[in-house]
């Protein structure tokens, strides 16, 4: 086992890490080759994680893989979700932290955490995947309303952070009111109005932004009224689970609801499937292609692979297995994460087929779901 | 209603001497998936048959009375029949128990020996439509769910009296043997392969990681030796998935070490939860009696039962309905009430 680096030399490892994994997104931008293989600069990630966290290593010795011998991104350990609530995932000591993006909370009162010493990495890769799936044939900024809380009433999420990102980088700034349409848990309808009068006299269309369950107490605080009618040209991104936090409601249905309130094609209403431990995301491809619903495209920097729930060994080509999945933005935290979602691989990216159940209680002894509150893997 | 509790002991004696050629403890290792030995040792150990008067009496007054009372069973353990058939019949003249579709053996069994003694206030009906409860109480055990689904469907004026899913705890003082500990740990865990409410699942031990460790180590062979005596049953395939996401998880977060049949973790200084069932046993260190109950604390609605090797000291840490035994009593929870304390 090699000696672990210095400070300098493990944050000079991490840098030039962070560098590789960003040209993935700026190739990808620039609709070039990638600079690399996935492999290489997979491994190389596995490595310096086995190298600066004793979790990471431990897990390693525990599956039999010697980080200096991996030559296959996907023979790497992945580190399940449930690491990330109960211990710290990460190669750097927390004072070195630019953010942390925290999961919704538990039973037991542990929110996984996900800190990040250079959150630019992250922000690049957002940026590029989603631009590609959500706004790729804009020709400038558009209106961006998010239908959620912002940044600063909700510091430590994830997907409140990429919904800034993406507001600040493909929006134009609001000339009224604010993008963010959520305060203090209560939507306010009128800003949603007068954001989309707004857009609906100057003739341009708007990026919607929002969870299901924010998309679901929208739709029950309008009722029967009259629809938002966006501009032509709209498209909304909608993400993550219910957590309970309304109740929940089918895929299409939803999206049949959200066509109908926002006045949109059904395409223009585009899933995002990511996560707290993750720094990529997956996208439909419905609003440019002829993909159906409920296939997910992923980045080149990011791969999901169905494994086995007992042997975690990929699953065969079609079959359903527990997602594996592999993220080279991860650089300073698990460059594989075992997901509890279902996924099955299909032509053009993967089904995203709900949770795995735990083991479901049987009699009297309580499930771990039940303390852990795994209520789906999907960002908070 | 001594009397009856008191015939349904003896009932639950007859079943027992009978198990082997009645073809007993084949049914139930078909019907609970443990192996026969763990259906044996449950049967010779874990059935509650030689409550003292004191107990008797006391169950009697905890039961109360209702004119009828309908017992949804869960499965699991399937021994627990025998108290809520007690705890049932103490309250009223006519039981109707519904056995669980899983483990459908044990209560007919009992039901059917006590009719030989002479009782004939328990029926067995496999189909209890809630609805069609007229009166008097319901006795409901299993998940919130099924308990909450039964409340919404009972009728106006009938009582239903849930008893919940829940986790055993157990705390190894400073004090502590820790070979005697663990083999009395390993003892709780083996019973009905941990599946019951009263199984531990999560171990804390007081004083520094390196001594967690060394009871992790003595926990570890005292499994095991206990696999040889009482081989593990089957695994359900959603319980090996969950044993693998938790090895590899405790492996990121701690220090873990696998059996052929079990598995044993050891943190420090991170929240704990339940291990999964079918011996897995997380053991994390406590520094002291105050870091033992902040770390139970999240978890304490879910403690039904805590096992220690200092039951005296137990209340420092244990939550107020706990039942509390010593280490290897943790499945031999009196009869003298419900097994589980917290309110229903």
């Amino acid at each position: 086992m090699p000696s672990a680096p210095t400070r300098d030399e493990r944050i000079a490892t991490s840098d030039a890490l962070h560098a590789r994994a960003r040209a993935f997104a700026s190739a990808f931008e620039a609709g070039a080759e990638m600079p690399e293989p996935f492999d290489a600069l997979a491994c190389d990630l596995a490595r310096f994680q086995a190298s600066t966290s004793t979790g990471f290593a431990r897990l390693c010795r525990a599956r039999r893989v010697d980080p200096a011998s991996l030559t296959r991104a996907i023979d790497v350990p992945a580190v399940p979700t449930d690491a990330f609530k109960l211990t710290r995932v990460a190669t750097f000591p927390p004072e070195e932290s630019a953010i942390v993006f925290r999961t919704s909370g538990t039973t037991i009162g542990a929110r996984g955490e996900h800190a990040m010493r250079n959150v630019g990495t992250y922000d690049k890769a957002a940026l590029a995947f989603g631009r590609r799936w959500l706004a790729r044939d804009l020709a400038k900024r558009v209106p961006v309303l998010v239908v959620g809380p912002s940044p600063e009433e909700l510091p430590d999420s994830s997907l409140v952070h990429m919904c800034a990102t993406f507001a600040r980088e493909l929006g134009r700034p609001a000339k009224r009111g604010t993008t963010f349409v959520v305060n203090d848990g209560v939507i306010d309808l009128s800003v949603l109005d007068e954001r989309v009068s707004y857009a609906l006299a100057d003739r341009e269309p708007v990026l919607v932004l929002g969870t299901s369950f924010a998309f679901v107490h929208l739709l029950e605080a309008i009722g029967d009224e009259m629809p938002f009618r966006l501009p032509e040209g709209s498209r909304v991104m909608q993400t993550g689970g219910y957590k309970g936090k309304s109740r929940e409601v089918p895929a299409g249905e939803l999206r049949r609801d959200l066509a109908k309130l926002f006045s949109v094609d059904e395409r223009a209403i585009v899933s995002e499937y990511g996560m707290t431990e993750l720094s990529s995301q997956f996208y439909e491809r419905t609003l440019f292609e002829s993909s159906p619903h409920g296939v997910y495209a992923e980045p080149p920097w990011a791969r999901v692979v169905p494994v086995d729930p007992e042997t975690l060994e990929p699953v065969a080509d079609g079959e359903i297995g527990l997602a594996k999945i592999l993220d080279l933005m991860n650089v300073d935290s698990a460059v594989a994460v075992l997901a509890q979602d279902r996924v099955r691989r299909v032509e053009g990216g993967f089904e995203l087929l709900g949770r795995a159940p735990g083991a479901p209680p049987r009699g009297c002894s309580i499930a771990i779901d039940e303390i852990m509150g795994r209520t789906g893997e999907a960002e908070a | 209603m001594s009397g009856e509790v008191r015939r349904i002991l003896a009932a639950a004696r007859n079943v027992v001497e009978g198990a082997e050629r009645s073809g007993l403890v084949g049914a139930l290792v078909d019907a609970t998936g443990l192996s026969p030995e763990g259906v044996r040792r449950a049967l010779a150990r874990h059935l509650e048959l030689d409550a003292t008067e004191e107990e008797i009496a006391s169950l009697v007054r905890a039961a109360g009375e209702a004119p009828e009372v309908t017992v949804i069973l869960s499965a699991n353990v399937f021994v627990g029949a025998l108290r809520a058939i007690a705890l049932a019949r103490a309250a009223a003249p006519r039981v109707v128990v519904r056995p669980s579709r899983r483990e459908a053996v044990f209560a007919p069994a009992l039901a059917s020996a006590m009719r030989a003694l002479g009782d004939e206030g328990i029926r067995i009906e496999a189909d209890v439509r809630i609805e069609d409860v007229a009166r008097g109480e319901i006795h409901v055990y299993g998940r919130d769910a099924t308990i909450a689904d039964v409340r919404a469907h009972a009728r106006e004026g009938v009582r239903v009296r849930g008893h919940g899913t829940g986790m055993g705890v157990a705390w190894v003082s400073r004090s502590a043997d820790l070979e005697a500990a663990a083999e009395a740990l390993a003892d709780d865990v083996v019973a009905f392969d941990q599946q019951g409410c009263l199984s531990p699942r999560l171990v804390l031990v007081e004083g520094d990681i390196a001594r967690a460790e060394l009871f992790g180590s003595a926990v570890h062979e005292a499994l095991a030796a206990a696999e040889r005596l009482v081989p593990r049953g089957l695994v359900p395939a959603e319980v090996r998935a969950e044993s693998e996401r938790w090895i590899n998880t405790m492996a990121y977060v701690g220090a873990v070490c696998t059996g052929e049949t079990h598995a044993v973790a050891v943190t420090e200084g991170t929240a704990v939860a339940p291990s999964p069932t079918h011996r897995h046993v997380w053991i994390s260190a406590a520094s002291d009696v105050l870091a033992a109950r902040a770390l139970v604390a999240p978890l304490a609605r879910a403690v039904v039962a805590f096992g220690t090797d200092r039951p005296e000291a137990a209340g420092e840490i244990a939550p107020a309905w706990a039942r509390v035994s010593r280490l290897g009593a943790m499945q031999r929870p009196r009869l003298d009430g419900p097994v589980d304390n917290r309110a229903s």
